[in-house]
């Protein structure tokens, strides 16, 4: 994997516009056992005090490459995505952008202040009061009295905790606590802001706050690094980004081409437990309830199989089953939950919710889920499925079937697929 | 909404991060330096309030809690030599005074001590996220030191008053003395600061570590002039710089100004040796501190 698929690490698309970040071949190395990592750091600490090279392009033992080779480019006002699974490097990369941690090869060239969003709240002390712990982290953030007095009520109105200001910050609700900490983290006037994850806090209307604040920062001319696990944060901010996997750069450049690139290696890793059908194995007389599900899959409207339902067109969600009896009042419910979107809860449908119980006779049968038209979107989905009898008497599940949505078309700012048509008439 | 600022120019600073070791270039790691001290000072100050104002707001007895500890290891030593458990040389101020005197130097300058390592263990989560002046919060520390010693100095007067002792003109020179001792303290403080980041151990170790030092230096008696005990007492370079703050705060008469001026001029010039240590240590010991 090391150099085969490796494309040429440049994502930018604008270079005339003024430089803030550059980051050329950067490298950072790390250890996973502590005992060695702690003796590698004092050693480190001895080369560096000496002025000699600590020759760090090597790995020692039990050291690893956290992030290789990495280079890129940020202008002034760009917003640059990062992608990649947990411990892909991320949040190594943007602790070297933030100056914390040297990297060991390489160089990073920073322009102006950085603010680092991964930080939320640090240094606030529960038994102060909000203003207090705002001054506090303000000031660690690297302002001024003065400025602080400026900016307070514009502070204070953002993070919207009213009279709570006065109260000691152990009296807050974490979601109150994070407010403060990200409107003092905005209230900077950075020249690069550094957002890890942490769009996450708060609730819908604060998050759409953020975003509004983010975009009149980017105008101002403030870049970003946006990291995220949510690509509808990353697509509607970003113009760039980069997908890092196991310390290196798989992809880079326009938003929509990187973020379909790590979608489709994130299904490939999953790939082999679905392909778009599922077969359990048969129970035995003793585990069966009275009704065993044996398959799952999706059919189009002609009864093919499909490897993927495609947005918008029919499709049906087939279950078949093995029933021992007969029975009356079986009713099948199917959750959908997007696992490209922080496995958020997308479908709930249920026979019983929609009146329709089904009869069904011993034997193989075939319960069907016919949507149609498949309003999701592209992306990968996990359904449960669930067959019950009555209200409460599970009968067999599926605890996750595991299936994508493609498309045809440009979908990716679609969160569902819309049925349309398109006309002009004269009036 | 208001908005807080116009376009504004993008600043022209621009910071180079390398593998090379920042020694490589010491003109710019003074510039460097220089700057964090300046922009450190409005933060230490912050932290410092923060700090103080948080452990007076959880405590009942507050300042009491700098004024007991001198006051219960005076009286358990007097007693103590009155019951003739330990033999204590005569002392040129009365015993109670000359344990509570030394007694507030040497907290002073233990509170220096681990003033630094205390800072950045407490700010560990801080220092793995957010890049800051990392000076503010040794700082800080320093501060508080001087705050605590602000509140002993109550306990100063009082005895000065209770024991009638006279005050010399001297005693005007105390304070050049102490800071001698509590630089000291935070020289030793800040060499084991980074390490203290990686390992337990430093803790640790510093609290045994001051528990015998403290019978190393002259508080519970005076300074001893024969034997092998002596010439330990001596070398504790805690000794010269303690002694003649007493010594100029009492009597007035400095017993060893030689020495004195000797371990102060070494206390500075290896506290800015320190301090560059530290700035260059930090990156690394952070790096092993998961964020």
């Amino acid at each position: 994997m090391k150099n085969a698929q490796r494309r040429e690490p440049v994502a930018t698309t604008s270079n005339e516009t003024e430089e803030q970040l550059l980051v050329e071949g950067v490298s950072k190395k790390f250890c996973r056992s502590l005992k060695r990592s702690l003796l590698y750091g004092v050693r480190d600490i001895a080369a560096e005090l000496s002025g000699r090279s600590r020759h760090s392009q090597a790995l020692r033992k039990g050291e690893f490459w956290a992030l290789d080779k990495v280079s890129f480019r940020l202008g002034r006002g760009e917003s640059m995505g990062l992608v990649g699974r947990n411990g892909a490097g991320k949040t190594t990369l943007l602790r070297l952008i933030s100056g914390l941690i040297k990297p060991d090869a390489g160089r990073l060239r920073v322009k102006g202040r950085v603010a680092p969003l991964i930080a939320l709240g640090a240094g606030f002390n529960p038994i102060l009061t909000g203003r207090e712990n705002l001054y506090v982290n303000m000031s660690i953030l690297g302002l001024t009295r003065k400025e602080i007095d400026a900016r307070l009520d514009e502070i204070v109105d953002f993070a919207d905790i009213g009279d709570a200001l006065e109260a000691p910050v152990q009296t807050y609700s974490s979601g109150m606590a994070a407010r403060l900490g990200f409107a003092c983290a905005v209230h900077t006037d950075p020249d690069v802001l550094l957002v890890d994850e942490v769009l996450a806090v708060g609730d819908l209307k604060f998050r759409m706050k953020c975003y509004r604040h983010l975009a009149k920062l980017q105008e101002r001319g403030t870049s970003f690094i946006l990291v995220s696990h949510n690509p509808h944060a990353i697509l509607t901010v970003c113009q760039t980004a980069i997908y890092l996997s196991h310390g290196q750069i798989m992809a880079a450049g326009n938003t929509a081409s990187v973020m379909s690139q790590y979608e489709e290696d994130l299904f490939s890793i999953s790939q082999a437990h679905t392909n778009g059908s599922l077969r359990l194995p048969e129970k035995s007389t003793r585990e069966s309830l009275g009704l065993d599900i044996t398959a799952v899959n999706f059919k189009d409207g002609y009864g093919t199989v499909l490897q993927a339902p495609l947005s918008g067109k029919p499709a049906s969600v087939c279950i078949s089953c093995k029933a021992h009896r007969e029975m009356d009042d079986v009713n099948l419910t199917v959750a959908v939950s997007n696992l490209s979107m922080e496995n958020e809860r997308v479908l709930y449908l249920s026979s019983q919710y929609d009146n329709q119980p089904m009869s069904i006779k011993p034997g193989n049968v075939e319960l069907q889920l016919h949507l149609p038209y498949c309003g999701l979107s592209a992306g990968l989905y996990s359904a449960k499925i669930v067959v019950s009898q009555a209200t409460v008497n599970m009968l067999d599940c599926v605890e996750s079937f595991r299936f994508r949505v493609s498309s045809n078309g440009i979908t990716e700012q679609n969160l569902f697929y819309q049925p349309r048509n398109w006309k002009a008439s004269s009036l | 909404m208001k908005t807080s600022s116009p376009n504004r120019a993008p600043s022209a600073a621009e910071v180079v991060y390398t593998p090379a070791s920042d020694l490589r270039h010491p003109a710019r790691l003074f510039v460097q330096m220089w700057r964090d001290l300046l922009a450190s000072r409005g933060l230490a100050w912050r932290l410092l309030v923060r700090d103080i104002s948080a452990l007076y707001r959880q405590s009942f007895l507050g300042f009491a809690w700098a004024l007991l500890p001198p006051i219960v290891m005076a009286a358990g030593f007097t007693l103590a030599g009155k019951a003739n458990v330990i033999t204590v040389e005569a002392t040129q101020l009365p015993y109670p005074a000359y344990v509570v005197l030394s007694m507030i130097l040497w907290q002073t300058f233990v509170e220096a001590l681990h003033g630094p390592v205390v800072a950045v263990t407490n700010a560990k989560q801080m220092l793995a996220r957010i890049n800051f002046p990392r000076e503010a919060i040794a700082l800080a520390k320093l501060g508080e030191v001087f705050f605590n010693f602000g509140v002993k100095l109550i306990l100063i007067v009082a005895v000065f008053i209770w024991y009638q002792m006279p005050v010399t003109w001297a005693a005007s020179l105390a304070p050049l003395a102490l800071l001698s001792l509590i630089l000291l303290g935070t020289f030793f403080g800040l060499l084991l600061a980074p390490l203290g980041v990686l390992y337990q151990d430093v803790t640790q170790g510093l609290t045994v570590f001051t528990g015998l030092w403290l019978f190393l230096t002259p508080i519970v008696y005076p300074v001893p002039q024969s034997g092998t005990f002596a010439t330990v007492v001596k070398l504790n370079p805690v000794t010269p710089l303690l002694v003649t703050t007493r010594e100029l705060a009492t009597t007035g008469v400095v017993s060893d100004p030689h020495r004195f001026l000797v371990v102060s001029a070494l206390t500075i010039a290896g506290l800015f040796m320190t301090w560059v240590a530290f700035r260059l240590a930090m990156p690394f010991a952070i790096e092993r501190v998961s964020s």
